[in-house]
């Protein structure tokens, strides 16, 4: 490995094989890592019956899959002790300087921002979602979140308002050293936004027939994408504009209420409701709109918005959330979370289409120049060497940032803080470090093309030996 | 040379670190409390009447059962004062409805037949409850009471009714009065004679099935009336007391005052620590034409 080179372990709950934002977040920013020249892994938990154990993916990423069972959507159950036996011979085989935990409702991210001062390991902590303060899953996580972050060297949010809102879920602040009754943010608090793969989502080369506007809709349908606004404006558009069409892709719960209006409006040929759409298929239901309406009551980043805007879609979107800062304004019609309004931001996107003032090749063009994954890569670089280069957090200061969480949540930190150090000793005994297996084969990309060469033409003799 | 100033997007690189804080406009769009209107102290206090009037009833109801049992008190005084309690109720209930009239499914005649059938059927099954639990032991059945009337307290529908308005009945409430009568069935089995268990068991009736259901339609008439109603059930109720023990009429009036007078206050002191934060991040409210 080259200088400066680091070994990083991405932890998290949400892996491949399941299929999401965090998912796809912590896979390209790993690849365009190891690009750079770093070693990446990635701790899951397994996917039983066929995803267990060590796994490689393209580009020579690792990914241990640990045993844990999960509790609900894809998470595991925080219990704080169990991840350490794994966690340590992971992090002692494979040489890792630090970890990267993601996703604030992965029980082992926060698990291994906890274990890893043990080896010297630091911590980078990314926030991809939005909580409230008042219901009370959001009190009991907010708090676990705050204990965690008592103890990283740096968080990492996708965007402004995610940042705001980390920072008061995590109490990313302390009591400033001069005058005790001021707080102070912490200054390792990055915005680093998500990318797309520009590639992936090109706009259609021939120009579409401009009589009829498509507008497309793609996303769960669920009470918090708001699809009761949806539900509430498709047929007042449907009546006023007779040559536009809705076109629907997902599925949910709400998708009663939108077969029910379907019906109730006679539009079966005006809105069609294709169900759920794999993460591949959608350029292809992208490209038959020319609008896309996103309609969510809250969304931190809104990833889906960029892939339809790149896709050169002109974009509808409530104003809520992470969104107003992913697109500048001539690309995208807000909306406030109303009816009348929403109808109002539709009203005047089919009027920028139609008179043709929205240009889907230009739009591609600046939305690639927005948005890379190398660039995220290289930004999440510079927060790897600050971590590396600062000073670690010493166990006294542990125990009083710990203490500060509450007169109660406080001690029981605490007290798991303590139990950890004694675990670690006990496995520091009963399994020493010198009877580990350390990691001395690395993955060679040359010897890997060479074989994938060698593959590919034995495969093609095969295919000219049969033709 | 004046670097630009910082906008806060995510889709152009600004001169300025990924950690960079802008010192006004960060969390500029936090708002605190913002709906909210203090409670003030007398109209709490006012609120609370319900609870003091329940518990009123609860102690009204444990005094007579003590007196039956002691046998200090004849079961028909009980059951006279129990049927003019229901006339009362009944005629208190019915210049209501004139006054205001809430639709119901209750006529006359239906309220004469359900009554009489409550009335024959308790008759009826008294010797029944009456040995129901002679296989155990006294002490299993003041502790499962007690569990019963704490479920009942807490349970309760204590929410005042708009006059008017007509809102279903809740699951809670329902599982309140059934705590309730569960708990002087168990109670009633106690008792030496047959009617002894028969007027303690319509006394109860009318104190958990009935007396909430008028107490909800007292609510919206007059907060006097609401004071006259709860002074004179908390004002009987330790009457009552006082006559079995002077130390219980004191847990007594120490529950009054903290419920009635104490805990309304600490409300409002508490109100001080209230921090509700709201921003861009929370779910959105959609408003729609249609409700």
């Amino acid at each position: 490995m080259k200088d400066g080179a680091l070994a990083i372990a991405m932890i998290s709950d949400f892996f491949y094989p399941s299929v999401g934002g965090v998912e796809n977040h912590i896979y390209m920013l790993s690849a365009n890592l190891i690009r750079r020249g770093h070693k990446v892994i990635v701790i899951t938990h397994s996917h039983p019956p066929d995803r267990v154990g060590v796994r490689w993916l393209l580009p020579s990423l690792k990914v241990y899959y640990i045993p844990f069972p999960t509790i609900a959507s894809s998470a595991t159950l925080p219990n704080y002790f169990t991840f350490l036996p794994y966690f340590r011979t992971i992090i002692v085989r494979e040489h890792i300087n630090l970890i990267h935990a993601h996703a604030s409702l992965s029980s082992l991210g926060q698990e291994g921002i906890l274990h890893s001062h043990f080896f010297g390991v630091r911590t980078v902590f990314t926030d991809h979602s939005l909580f409230g303060f008042e219901d009370a899953a959001s009190i009991l996580t907010n708090k676990l979140l705050a204990a965690a972050l008592k103890n990283v060297d740096a968080v990492i949010c996708v965007s402004h308002t995610g940042r705001e809102n980390t920072v008061l879920r995590g109490q990313l602040f302390e009591p400033s050293e001069d005058d005790p009754s001021v707080s102070v943010m912490r200054q390792s608090v990055y915005t680093i936004p998500n990318a797309l793969v520009a590639e992936q989502f090109t706009p259609s080369p021939q120009p579409r027939p401009s009589e009829t506007i498509n507008i497309v809709v793609i996303s769960r349908l669920a009470y918090r994408k708001g699809i009761d606004l949806l539900v509430a404006t498709a047929p007042r558009i449907c009546a006023a504009f007779p040559n536009v069409k809705f076109i629907v892709g997902g599925d949910g719960p709400k998708l009663n209420d939108l077969l029910q209006v379907r019906e109730r409006h006679l539009l079966q040929d005006r809105i069609e409701l294709l169900g759920p759409i794999r993460h591949r298929d959608v350029r292809d239901v992208l490209i038959r709109g020319s609008i896309f309406l996103n309609t969510s009551l809250t969304e931190s980043f809104g990833i889906a918005i960029l892939e339809a805007a790149c896709t050169g879609l002109y974009v509808v979107a409530t104003r809520v959330g992470g969104v107003p800062e992913i697109l500048p304004e001539d690309m995208i019609s807000f909306a406030n979370p109303d009816e009348d309004d929403v109808f109002r931001a539709i009203s005047e996107a089919i009027h920028i289409v139609s008179q043709g003032k929205h240009d889907p090749l230009k739009a591609h063009e600046r939305v690639k120049s927005f948005y890379d994954w190398m660039e995220v890569a290289e930004r999440t670089e510079v927060v790897y060497n600050t971590v590396i280069r600062s000073d670690p957090i010493d166990f006294g200061t542990r125990v009083r940032r710990s203490m500060d969480l509450g007169p109660s949540a406080g001690v029981i930190y605490t007290t798991i803080l303590i139990v950890d150090c004694l675990f670690f000793l006990l496995l520091e005994w009963w399994m020493p470090r010198e009877d580990m297996d350390f990691v001395q084969a690395h993955w060679k990309t040359e010897v890997f093309s060479e074989l994938a060469q060698e593959t590919s033409r034995a495969r093609r003799g095969q295919l000219r030996r049969f033709t | 040379m004046s670097s630009p100033s910082w906008k806060k997007v995510l889709w152009e690189r600004q001169p300025y670190p990924d950690s960079f804080i802008p010192p006004e406009s960060f969390l500029s769009a936090l708002r605190r409390n913002p709906n909210f209107t203090p409670y003030t102290y007398w109209p709490l206090a006012s609120l609370c009447c319900a609870i003091t009037q329940h518990l009123g009833a609860v102690f009204t109801f444990l005094v007579v059962f003590v007196r039956l049992k002691e046998r200090s008190l004849d079961a028909r005084v009980v059951l006279w004062i129990s049927v003019t309690l229901f006339m009362l109720g009944y005629l208190a209930w019915e210049v209501l409805n004139y006054a205001n009239p809430v639709h119901g499914p209750s006529t006359r005649s239906k309220v004469f037949k359900s009554s009489l059938l409550v009335f024959l059927a308790l008759m009826g099954l008294a010797p029944v409850l009456r040995t129901l639990t002679a296989a155990t032991s006294s002490d299993s059945i003041w502790a499962l009471s007690a569990c019963l009337f704490l479920l009942n307290t807490l349970l309760a529908d204590y929410s005042c009714m708009k006059p008017g308005s007509h809102t279903q009945e809740r699951l809670t409430s329902v599982l309140s009065m059934n705590a309730a009568m569960s708990s002087s069935v168990v109670l009633a089995s106690r008792l030496p004679d047959d009617l002894s268990v028969f007027s303690l068991i319509l006394f109860a009736v009318q104190l958990f099935a009935l007396f909430p259901i008028l107490r909800h339609r007292f609510w919206g008439i007059s907060t006097a009336l609401q004071a006259f109603v709860t002074i004179s059930i908390s004002t009987l109720s330790l009457i009552l007391t006082m006559s079995l023990s002077v130390s219980v009429c004191m847990v007594v009036i120490g529950i009054y005052v903290a419920v009635n007078f104490i805990a309304p206050g600490v409300l409002v002191w508490a109100q001080k620590y209230k921090n509700e934060i709201r921003g861009p991040w929370d779910v959105a409210v959609p408003r729609l034409n249609w409700t």
